[in-house]
């Protein structure tokens, strides 16, 4: 191409895609305003169900609970944020029974990678929704997960876990089995 | 009023002035001298010259003081202190300086009625600049003039070029342009 | 024509009571005085108020909000921005330029005043009005380069350095670029003086009035105005990915304000000159022999024109500061001297030749004569 017809068709090339960057961002600043003003959409707020905040153990209406104290989710944390402490009860049939005295977790040490909720072969702990744990003292951070006075559930009932109130009146489910078991055949491979 | 300002000014030339010869770092004396510079720009506004204020700003203080600094950035190690030695070049040199002083002060003096009536001039409007500039009347016609100045500049600079011997291969520009 | 809001009355009222009831030296220092007030109020208020405008339509342009949460829909955020600056500690580092280092920011805030001052922000509304105003406006705005450069040196810090190098660059070529625009109009206009170009442009403004060479100066000017003040897709002296800041990255507290109001300000002289010059400045809308319509027009008092004329310009460049990507260096300088510079040249020639021949749209239709 001639040089001389190249710098000038250049020019107007180069005004008209400067034209239509301009006319995108146009419409960009007509759209809908994405930004969330999180402390008054607190009533109409979406968190999303994959989103891991506060671990916590689901009791039912007998405050019971399903966990065992096997301690798995204790040994399985990468950075001891769980503690689990048991006491050994003997029961009616004279058996030697574990039960679980507190599941203590550590909010302030959690990297949250839900390797205790995939591993836990009861079911007994999720994560829920519950985003708002800024506390003014760490000493506030440690939670005990079971409810002072639960006990265990009984095998037989075997209740599939009904959904629960969150703290702050989000309904929260807890995540499927089937996911769970996919999560522990993850970790199986690997 | 006048008088008020113009001590001020003349005592920022004055301090800068010999601030930016005594300086020892070659950056600081590059600011001292813009400060003259500007000064001296505030100097011509006093006198109503706003053109030719506009003009010392532009091409002094603007122009060639970025040039300077830029220059000066671009030297080794620009921030390092230097002292100088005073020998007797230094000193034949202030000897000479204060001679060519005292020589200007005095056709200064001299003139000094003269100078005064520019001054009362008043205002220049950039109208008459333009006309003195461009126009074909006595006193007038002084772009060509300057013109003509450029032209002897090229001369110089074609000069050197044709004086100048070609060492390294690689200019093959001005060897096609031969 | 009645103008029942605008300020002239005001001023000429408190001029002829300074003079009436003091000496002429004392009437002299007090207006001095309050007119650099003045300047002075208006600088900082127009600085806060564009500060408070980009971050709200830079939002915008993202598809956010914005400062909302400081009184209503967060106006007095930049109030409270300023506060922060205000008691903000400033910072003494150890292998510093002392001298050059403290300087540096006032050269920069001192040019962009000197700018400022000539500015007509409506009838009588302009502290200095020179008869070489527009060449005045291009020797004090470029100062405040000299101002950066020493920043980016004597900040002893690498990136610094770099930053105001590619700043002085960039500065003197779009300077070029930028006066030529403005010669254009002084060529169209036959005058210097800021009064007398808006004057003149009574019923066309000069952008209409030079159709295509003042089309092009103008968009020149534009582009080359908004180079100078190291906006939008030409802020590679401050590209923070590579500079972390550029020339101010030293800086903290008032001096860093320093720079920052500066720049903001730069932003607006830019818009203001080139309203001022191209699009009428304070002129209200007119068209002759529509004395109603005029009368309406005039009635909206000429600051409220100003401002609306440079608002519009200020918006345009935010829109093209978050629209386009920064340039590279060797781009940046190419764009100056390879197309704007020999493109205003060739059109600062045309524009001779429409005078000199008489296409303007003054001299083709003579409704448009002031």
């Amino acid at each position: 191409m001639n040089p001389f017809f190249k710098y000038f068709s250049g020019i107007f090339t180069a005004l008209g895609s400067l034209i239509g960057g301009l006319r995108v961002t146009w419409r960009e600043l007509w759209r809908k305003k994405v930004t969330m003003q999180y402390p008054e959409n607190r009533d109409t707020l979406q968190i999303s169900d994959r989103w891991r905040s506060e671990l916590y153990m689901p009791h039912d209406e007998n405050n019971e609970h399903a966990c065992t104290a096997c301690g798995i989710c204790m040994i399985n944390c990468p950075n001891g944020t769980i503690t689990v402490t048991s006491n050994m009860v003997e029961n009616e049939e004279g058996r030697k029974k574990r039960v679980l005295d507190k599941h203590i977790w550590d909010y302030g040490m959690c990297t949250f990678c839900n390797i205790c909720v995939i591993t836990c072969p009861s079911d007994a702990i999720f994560f829920n929704n519950d985003f708002e744990g800024a506390m003014f003292d760490r000493s506030k951070l440690v939670h005990t997960l079971n409810k002072p006075g639960s006990k265990l559930r009984e095998k037989k009932k075997n209740l599939p876990p009904t959904p629960l109130k969150g703290e702050k009146g989000a309904t929260i489910s807890p995540p499927k089995k089937q996911e769970t078991q996919q999560g522990i055949d993850d970790k199986k491979v690997s | 009023m006048t008088t008020i300002i113009f001590y001020i000014l003349a005592l920022v030339i004055a301090v800068f002035s010999v601030l930016a010869v005594t300086s020892k770092k070659v950056i600081r004396s590059a600011t001292f001298l813009l400060f003259v510079l500007l000064a001296t720009a505030g100097l011509f506004l006093m006198l109503n010259y706003h053109y030719l204020f506009a003009v010392q700003v532009t091409v002094y203080a603007g122009g060639i003081m970025i040039l300077f600094i830029m220059a000066i950035f671009l030297t080794h190690k620009p921030g390092d202190e230097f002292s100088t030695k005073m020998s007797w070049k230094v000193r034949s040199s202030v000897l000479l300086a204060v001679g060519g002083l005292l020589l200007t002060g005095y056709i200064i003096v001299k003139n000094v009625t003269r100078v005064y009536n520019y001054v009362q001039s008043g205002e220049m409007k950039m109208q008459e600049i333009g006309t003195a500039m461009m126009g074909t009347e006595k006193y007038q016609y002084l772009l060509p003039f300057e013109v003509i100045s450029l032209l002897l500049l090229a001369c110089i600079i074609g000069a050197i070029l044709i004086a100048r011997k070609e060492t390294s291969a690689g200019e093959t520009d001005s060897d096609s342009d031969k | 024509m009645k103008q029942p809001l605008e300020l002239t009355g005001l001023i000429s009222n408190l001029h002829t009571f300074f003079r009436s009831n003091l000496t002429p030296f004392w009437a002299t220092v007090i207006e001095g005085a309050l007119v650099l007030i003045a300047v002075l109020a208006a600088y900082a208020i127009i600085a806060l108020a564009l500060i408070y405008i980009e971050r709200k339509i830079t939002a915008f342009f993202q598809s956010r909000l914005g400062p909302n949460r400081l009184g209503k829909y967060g106006w007095i955020q930049s109030v409270a921005d300023l506060i922060k600056i205000l008691i903000k500690e400033i910072i003494h580092i150890n292998k510093v330029d002392k001298v050059l280092f403290y300087a540096a920011p006032f050269f920069v805030i001192v040019s962009s005043v000197l700018t400022f001052g000539i500015i007509p922000f409506g009838q009588g509304l302009q502290a200095v009005d020179f008869n070489i105003g527009i060449v005045y406006i291009l020797a004090v705005s470029s100062i405040g380069i000299i101002g950066v450069l020493l920043a980016g040196w004597s900040s002893n810090n690498k990136y610094s350095m770099i930053g105001a190098m590619r700043s002085g660059a960039q500065f003197i070529s779009y300077e070029l670029s930028a006066g030529f625009a403005l010669m254009t109009v002084v060529v169209l206009s036959g005058t210097m003086q800021v009064s007398e170009i808006v004057e003149s442009q009574r019923y066309a403004w000069n952008v209409f009035n030079g159709h295509i060479p003042a089309m092009i100066a103008f968009v020149i000017y534009l582009i080359s105005g908004h180079a100078e003040t190291n906006r939008g897709p030409f802020d590679l002296p401050e590209a923070e990915g590579e500079l972390t800041a550029g020339y101010h990255t030293e800086y903290s507290g008032l001096q860093f304000g320093f720079f920052y109001l500066a720049e903001y300000l730069n932003m607006f002289i830019i818009a203001a000159i080139a309203t001022t010059v191209f699009l009428g400045g304070w002129m209200p809308i007119q068209v002759q022999g529509w004395d109603g319509f005029n009368q309406v027009m005039w009635y909206i008092p000429s600051y409220v024109w100003f401002f609306a004329k440079t608002g519009v310009l200020i918006f345009f460049s935010l829109w093209v500061r978050w629209s386009f990507p920064r340039l590279r260096i060797d781009l940046l300088l190419n764009l100056e001297w390879k197309y704007l510079l020999p493109i205003n040249l060739v059109n600062i020639i045309v524009m001779v030749v429409v005078v000199l021949l008489g296409w303007t749209l003054e001299d083709l239709f003579p409704i448009f004569r002031p």
